[in-house]
C-alpha cells in the first residue's frame, strides 16, 4: 500500500477510487505524482475486493497535464522523461499499466493537454457539466502525440484534430463530448459526479470480473489490429472463458432469480 | 416466378422473400427473442449465398419479427442441447463464424433494420451490416458480462464504426443499462430512427429501393474498399481501395452511368452475377 501526497486512493464497497489530489496546481503532473499513478493502479488493480475503478481529481481541474513549472524549475526539465519517451514505456495510465478491471473517469473540471491520457485509456468516462477539454501542448511550443493518438481511435478524428491545432484558443463543452461519443454521460449539478461515477460502478461491480477482463482484453487488443486479426484474437479471449465457474453462475443465478456469486479475479 | 418470388428453401426460422429489387431476410423465432439457435445459424448460412446469389436482389434488408430484433445465441438450446451447438462453439473458437453477411462475403448493401430488442449476439448484425436503421421503440445491450461471458466479435466490429465509449460501456455494464434508438442515433450507430416504429419496415424498403437505383457492380466495388480499409492502416487501405477503383475501368456501367444522366433517363446496370469477376 503506497503512502501517496498527490493521489488520493480509496475503496468505497466494490468500488477503488483514485484521486488526483493537487488542486492547487489544478493537478498537474509532478515526477513525484507520475511514480504514485505507476503504484495506484497496481495497487487497485491487486485488490480482489475492488472489482471497478473510477478516476477523478479534487478541486476545480480534473487534470492538466505536466507540471511546468517543475519542468521550467528543477534544472532538469522534459530530459527526466526522454528514455520513456524514446522507449515508448509508461507507468501512469490503467492501460500503461495494464489493469483488466473497468475503469471509469470522472471528470471533475478542467481536462487540459496531457490530462487527456486518462480520458483516451480509460474504458469509460463521464463529466460534471461544467468540465472543459482544451489541448494546449501546441499554443506553448510543445508536441501532441499519445493522447490524441488515443482519442483518434475512439471518437470522430476532426474533432481531436481541431483541439490538437487550436490549443489553447479553444475549450470544448461536456455537452460538445457528449454529442461527439468522447464521453456518455454529463452529471448536472456537477456537484452529483462522485454519486453517478459511484452508482455506475456498482452496476458494473454485478457483472463477471473474469468476463469484464476477458472483454477489456479483447476490445483494447482490437485498437492494435485488422479487423479479421482482431477478431480472431478476441476469440481466444472468449475461449479463456469456457469452462470458468462464472461461465456456469450466471445463466444459474439468473434461472434462479438471485445475484450471481462470482469467482474473485486472481491478480 | 413473378411478384412475390417462392422461397427457394425452406427456412423454419427465418422468412426468405423478395419485394422488388429489395431482398429480405427476416429472423422469425419471435418467441424465443429471434435466439439464435443450431437450425438458424445454418439457414442464415444458406439465406445470404441464396439472396447474394439473386440477381433480382440489388439489395439486403435485414429484420426481425415480434418484440425483438436478435439476442444472440440461444441459451435455453445451450443449457439443454449443448451438442446440437458443438459446430457452432469450434467456429467461434477459430473465428470462423457464418452467419453473417460480412462473414459470408455478401458484397450488396445490407441494411439491417431493429425492429426491437436487439442483445448480445445480436449486435453481430449491427456491426456487420453497412447501413442500420431502428424503430424508435428499438434498445441495445450487451449482456455478456451479466452472465460470465465475455464479448469480443460483436463489440471488436463496432469499434471500428462508431464513438468506442459508447461500445465499452455497453459491453461493461452488461444487462443492467440499455442504449435507446436516440442516442444510438446521435452516436452514429445508427443513421435512421423510424417513428412510429410500425413503419419501419416500409422505410427500410423505400431506403432499399432508393439504393437499388446504384450501380450494382459499383456498389459492390465499392463495399469492397471500404470494408477492406478496417483491415488495414490508411495508406495501405487506399493503395488496396485503388484496385477496387481499377477495377471498374471499362466496365458497361461506367459508360451507362453518364449516358443516362445525359439522357435524363434511369440507367440499365449490369446485373452482378455476370459482372462480378472477384471472389475475396
Amino acid at each position: 500500500m503506497g503512502q501517496y501526497t498527490s493521489l488520493v486512493v480509496e475503496r468505497r464497497g466494490p468500488v477503488g477510487w483514485l484521486i488526483n489530489n493537487r488542486p492547487d496546481q489544478l493537478n498537474a503532473m509532478t515526477a513525484k505524482m507520475r511514480e504514485e499513478f505507476a503504484d495506484a493502479w497496481k495497487e487497485l488493480d491487486g485488490d480482489p475486493d475492488v472489482r471497478v475503478i473510477v478516476h477523478t481529481g479534487n478541486g476545480r481541474a480534473f487534470q492538466t497535464g505536466v507540471d511546468v513549472t517543475e519542468i521550467a524549475t528543477d534544472g532538469v526539465g522534459f530530459e527526466r522523461y526522454r528514455q520513456s519517451v524514446e522507449d515508448n514505456d509508461f507507468h501512469f495510465t490503467a492501460w500503461h499499466q495494464k489493469v483488466w478491471k473497468p475503469v471509469i473517469t470522472a471528470v471533475n473540471g478542467i481536462c487540459a493537454g496531457g490530462g487527456f491520457h486518462w480520458i483516451a485509456d480509460a474504458d469509460i468516462v463521464i463529466a460534471a457539466s461544467d468540465a472543459q477539454f482544451f489541448d494546449p501542448h501546441v499554443s506553448v511550443g510543445q508536441v501532441v502525440a499519445m493522447e490524441a493518438i488515443g482519442l483518434l481511435r475512439k471518437m470522430p478524428a476532426e474533432s481531436v484534430m481541431r483541439m490538437a491545432f487550436l490549443g489553447r484558443y479553444e475549450r470544448m463543452s461536456a455537452q460538445r463530448a457528449y454529442e461527439l461519443g468522447m464521453i456518455s454521460q454529463i452529471v448536472d449539478p456537477p456537484e452529483r459526479l462522485r454519486e453517478e461515477a459511484q452508482a455506475l460502478a456498482e452496476k458494473i461491480a454485478r457483472n463477471s470480473p473474469a468476463a469484464m477482463a476477458a472483454t477489456k482484453r479483447a476490445l483494447w487488443q482490437a485498437m492494435e489490429h485488422g479487423l479479421t486479426e482482431a477478431c480472431r484474437l478476441g476469440a481466444l479471449e472468449l475461449v479463456s472463458m469456457w469452462g470458468h465457474p462464472d461461465q456456469e453462475e450466471g445463466p444459474l443465478a439468473f434461472a434462479e432469480k438471485r445475484e450471481p456469486v462470482w469467482q474473485p479475479l486472481v491478480p | 416466378m413473378e411478384g412475390r418470388a417462392p422461397e427457394l428453401m425452406g427456412y423454419t426460422s427465418l422468412i426468405v422473400e423478395r419485394q422488388g429489387p429489395v431482398g429480405w431476410l427476416i429472423f422469425n423465432r419471435p418467441e424465443a427473442g429471434n435466439a439464435m439457435h443450431a437450425v438458424m445459424f445454418s439457414e442464415l448460412e444458406a439465406a445470404w449465398a441464396e439472396l447474394a446469389g439473386d440477381d433480382r436482389v440489388r439489395v439486403i434488408v435485414n429484420t426481425g419479427t415480434g418484440a425483438s430484433f436478435q439476442t444472440g445465441l440461444d441459451m435455453v438450446q445451450l443449457a439443454r442441447d449443448p451438442a446440437a451447438l458443438r459446430e457452432q462453439s469450434r467456429r467461434t473458437a477459430k473465428a470462423d463464424l457464418h452467419f453473417t453477411a460480412w462473414h459470408q462475403q455478401v458484397w450488396k448493401p445490407v441494411i439491417a433494420a431493429v425492429n426491437g430488442t436487439c442483445a448480445g449476439g445480436g449486435l453481430h448484425f449491427v456491426a456487420d451490416a453497412d447501413i442500420v436503421l431502428a424503430a424508435s421503440s428499438a434498445t441495445f445491450l450487451d449482456p455478456h458480462v451479466s452472465v460470465g461471458q465475455a464479448t469480443a466479435f460483436e463489440a471488436i466490429g463496432l469499434l471500428r464504426k462508431m464513438p468506442a465509449e459508447a461500445v465499452m460501456r455497453m459491453a461493461l455494464v452488461g444487462r443492467y443499462e440499455r442504449l435507446s434508438a436516440q442516442r444510438a442515433f446521435e452516436l452514429g450507430m445508427v443513421s435512421q430512427v423510424v417513428d412510429p416504429p410500425e413503419r419501419l419496415r416500409d422505410e427500410a424498403q423505400a431506403l432499399g429501393e432508393k439504393i437499388a437505383r446504384n450501380s450494382p457492380a459499383a456498389m459492390a466495388a465499392t463495399k469492397r474498399a471500404l470494408w477492406q480499409a478496417f483491415e488495414h492502416g490508411l495508406t495501405e487501405a487506399c493503395r488496396a481501395g485503388g484496385q477496387e477503383l481499377v477495377s471498374m475501368w471499362g466496365h458497361p456501367d461506367q459508360e451507362e452511368g453518364p449516358r443516362a444522366f445525359a439522357d435524363k433517363r434511369e440507367p440499365a446496370w449490369q446485373p452482378l452475377g455476370r459482372t462480378q469477376s472477384k471472389e475475396r
